[in-house]
Order: structure tokens, then sequence, then C-alpha cells
């Protein structure tokens, strides 16, 4: 008899490793709170160039015929006795469960962000928050634009970076960098907190002039003077703020409650990627607590082994990392790095940011697991070298 | 060890190399208050200079920089928050 994988969550990583199981040796269920399925690095696009396509498909479209969805969103999930309770007054039973759960923007931690950010969009959440940040960067006419993350907990470490530098691009070509003046605010030493990576990108951000105001974690924002202030006692003043909000692990209570950290993280062993104390319950994505970069490629990398351990195969977790880094102007590096192996540095080019936007192509297709031989040599090619 | 060099928080940063061990290090402060002391334990090396840079811009104390073979052991104490 088959058994049962309960997936919760059809974000990148849930629906990749719904789709890579053996119907013949499980029987897949995806719990979705959501319909749609959206490419989250197309919101960067959405905000910094205006690009118009949606990037959104129906979750369904993107499962195999032997994955049965369930498009309701989880509201308790109870390790001891297995079972998983829903929105809509379901209970679902599991032999073995993934929690691809992800996680959520929350700017109701920092008094004033949840007014900025409905008002100036932002690039992390929605396709809405997107367009309505892409509204206020396509009107602004100069002034002080101020970009961050408001914490260091960020979905897809590269993204700060990635903003200022393609506010700049915009600004360069519609000739109003002239008026205006790029301030970059970061929670960590330097502009990107890798060593490698920053050796690249800090001296790209001092030649195009934008200012960088280190150790800086937002406190609270004042909306009347239009001030952000750090914890560190720094304050800065915004025509546009761009503030990456907090995240938060999703809304969901658990029995025990100890599987979550503090942030409501999952507390997730780093190589077998199963969470604490539950031998048939694994984490993967966003939603765990694992030292690495809360990105889509993290998330498919950990779906590869967690479909290996539940077709019994040895799975282990290297803790891989390979973040595309777009540079603006069209050169992207990347941030490649593992648990034992830290972050090279890697030399921008135009293929680097090529590749980038061929990720973004061939997202769809990949959820399918059609072209994971293609991947498996990407990888294997671009493995990161002992130090 | 004694009672009182018992860490109030530890924060178990080996393995981060990207973002790096200054972001555990960073969300363990965001919970503090004045008087709790951080032990962080991390493998990138780079978090000797991060760390020293981060308590002089923060005011707070780097108590020790102990090197295990196995990982780097910080103690901080939180002198302002």
């Amino acid at each position: 008899m088959p058994t049962r994988v309960l997936v919760i969550g059809g974000g990148s990583g849930g629906t990749m490793l719904a789709n890579a199981l053996d119907h013949r040796r499980h029987e897949v269920t995806v719990v979705s709170a959501s319909s749609d399925h959206l490419f989250q690095p197309a919101l960067l696009y959405l905000a910094f160039t205006g690009a118009a396509a949606r990037p959104v498909r129906p979750e369904r479209a993107l499962l195999g015929r032997h994955v049965h969805l369930v498009e309701d969103r989880v509201t308790r999930v109870d390790l001891g006795s297995r079972q998983v309770s829903t929105a809509a007054g379901r209970d679902l039973g599991y032999d073995y469960l993934v929690l691809a759960t992800g996680i959520q923007s929350d700017p109701s931690q920092i008094p004033g962000l949840a007014e900025l950010n409905a008002r100036f969009g932002d690039y992390h959440s929605t396709v809405a928050q997107a367009r309505l940040l892409w509204r206020h960067l396509d009107a602004f006419g100069g002034g002080t634009i101020v970009l961050g993350q408001s914490t260091p907990v960020c979905k897809c470490p590269p993204s700060p970076v990635e903003g200022i530098l393609l506010a700049d691009e915009l600004l360069r070509r519609r000739g109003r960098r002239g008026a205006s003046r790029l301030v970059f605010l970061t929670p960590y030493p330097r502009p990107y907190p890798a060593e490698a990576v920053n050796e690249v990108v800090e001296p790209i951000l001092a030649a195009r002039g934008i200012e960088v105001m280190p150790f800086f974690d937002v406190d609270r924002i004042d909306t009347e003077a239009s001030v952000v202030h750090s914890i560190e006692g720094d304050e800065v003043r915004y025509d546009l703020p761009i503030l990456i909000p907090p995240f938060v692990g999703a809304d969901i209570a658990f029995e025990p409650p100890d599987v979550l950290d503090p942030d409501r993280f999952l507390r997730t062993d780093r190589h077998t990627l199963r969470v604490q104390g539950f031998d048939n319950v694994f984490a993967i994505g966003d939603g765990t607590d694992l030292p690495t970069s809360k990105s889509g490629v993290g998330a498919h990398l950990e779906a590869k082994v967690v479909a290996r351990a539940l077709k019994g195969r040895p799975a282990s977790f290297d803790g891989r990392t390979n973040c595309p880094l777009d540079l603006g102007h069209g050169r992207g590096t990347f941030v490649i790095g593992s648990y034992d192996r830290p972050v090279a540095r890697s030399r921008p080019t135009r293929l680097k940011h090529l590749m980038k936007i061929v990720f973004g192509k061939v997202y769809w297709l990949s959820l399918r697991g059609w072209l994971e031989p293609v991947f498996d040599l990407y990888f294997k090619l671009t493995a990161p070298r002992p130090s | 060890m004694e009672p009182e060099t018992v860490p109030h928080t530890l924060v178990d940063a080996r393995g981060s190399a990207c973002p790096g061990p200054i972001t555990d290090l960073s969300m363990a402060y965001r919970r503090s208050k004045v008087g709790d002391v951080i032990e962080l334990w991390a493998t990138d090396p780079g978090v000797k200079p991060d760390v020293r840079a981060w308590a002089t811009k923060t005011g707070n104390l780097v108590r020790s920089v102990e090197h295990q073979p196995d990982k780097i052991v910080v103690v901080l104490e939180i002198l302002r928050r």
C-alpha cells in the first residue's frame, strides 16, 4: 500500500517535492492556502522596471496528475497524533509530513512600517504591492530614496542590493539621478554580509554614488517627519522609502509548540531536514531555521533531499546556496556556498545576468522536475570549492 | 561552568556563511535587554572582525573570543539597547 505523504505549502519547495515523488509508492497531497502560485523573484522586476507580465499561475496546473491538491489554509498541526486541521474544518492524516510552509512579511513588528508599506508598496509580498512601489518609482522626480531590509532575516538576501542598483539604473536612464540621493540601509557591517560578495558589490555602490548606512536595524518610522530610526541610534529622512518588512513563519499552531523558534521558524536538522524530534516530519524552504539563505534554490535543493529520503535512499543537505544577484545595467554575479565551503568571489558578467533571466523563464517547467538533469549538471559544475 | 558565567542566550550560527553569523547576532540583539549575555557560536572566521565592529558601533561589550577546534565562541554583554 502506498504511504501517505502530506505536503503543507504550494510554493517552490512543496510543489517540486510533490512532483518528484513516485505515485506508485506514495499517495501525495498538497495543501495550499492559495489556488495561485507566485514566482516571487519576479516582484523585483515588477517593482523596479515596471515589468508587465503577471508572474502567477494556477497551482493545479503546476502539479502532476497524481498529486491531490487541497486548497485550504492549515491552522493546526499536531505532530504527536499526526493530525492536520484546516480553516474549512478538514482533518488530514499522514504517514509522512513535509512542512513547506514558507515565511510571510510582518510589517506590524516595527512601529510605522505597516502604514509605510501600505502607502509606498514593497517587493517581498504581493504583485499588488510591487506594482504600487513601481508607480511611486515611475513618478519619482527627485529627492531621497531610502532602501533597506528592516531586520537581519531577509527573503532572498541579494534582493536589497538588487533593489538599490535597479533604482539607480532607472533614475540614470531617465536623467533624474542628479536630482536624487540614494541611501542604502543595512543591519550588517557592510553592504553585503558575505565578505567575498561584498568585495564585488561595495565598489559598484560607491561608483554609482549610493550612500551606505551600515549597522542600521530599523527600530521605528516617524511617518509625520518622514524619518527612519535605527536601534543603533541613527536616523535618515526619506522622500521615497523602500523598506523590506520583517519575516515570520506561517501562522500555524504546532503541537508541540517548541518545534518553532522565537521567530516561528521550524527547528530543522541541518542535514536530514527532519523536524527536531520527529522522524516522519521534514521541513524545507524559507520556513526552516537552517543557517542558509532563504531562497527558491534552497527550497529546490532541500526538496530533492527529502524526495530521496522518502524513496529510502541516502540523503543529506549540504547547505548549498546559489543565489543570482542582479547588479543592474545587464550584469550579474552569483552567491554560491555551502555549510562547510564559504562563499567565493564571483566576477560580474553579462552571462551571469542572462542566467538569472533564463532561470526565471524556465521556472514553471522546473517545478515539474523536467529539467532536473540540467540542474544536476549545473549544480555539479558550479559546486563551491573548499577554502 | 559556574552559574554566573552561564550565558542568557546561546546563538548557534555554525555553518552560516551567507548571510552569516552577524544575522543571528543581530536577531538576538533585537530580542535582548541591557545586562543580557549572548554567546555566539560560529565557524565563519569573518565573525571576529564583524562582531568587534558591531560592538563598537552599538556600544556593547565583547567579553571574549575563543577559538575551539570545531568553532569560534564569542561572548558579548549587552550594555546598550
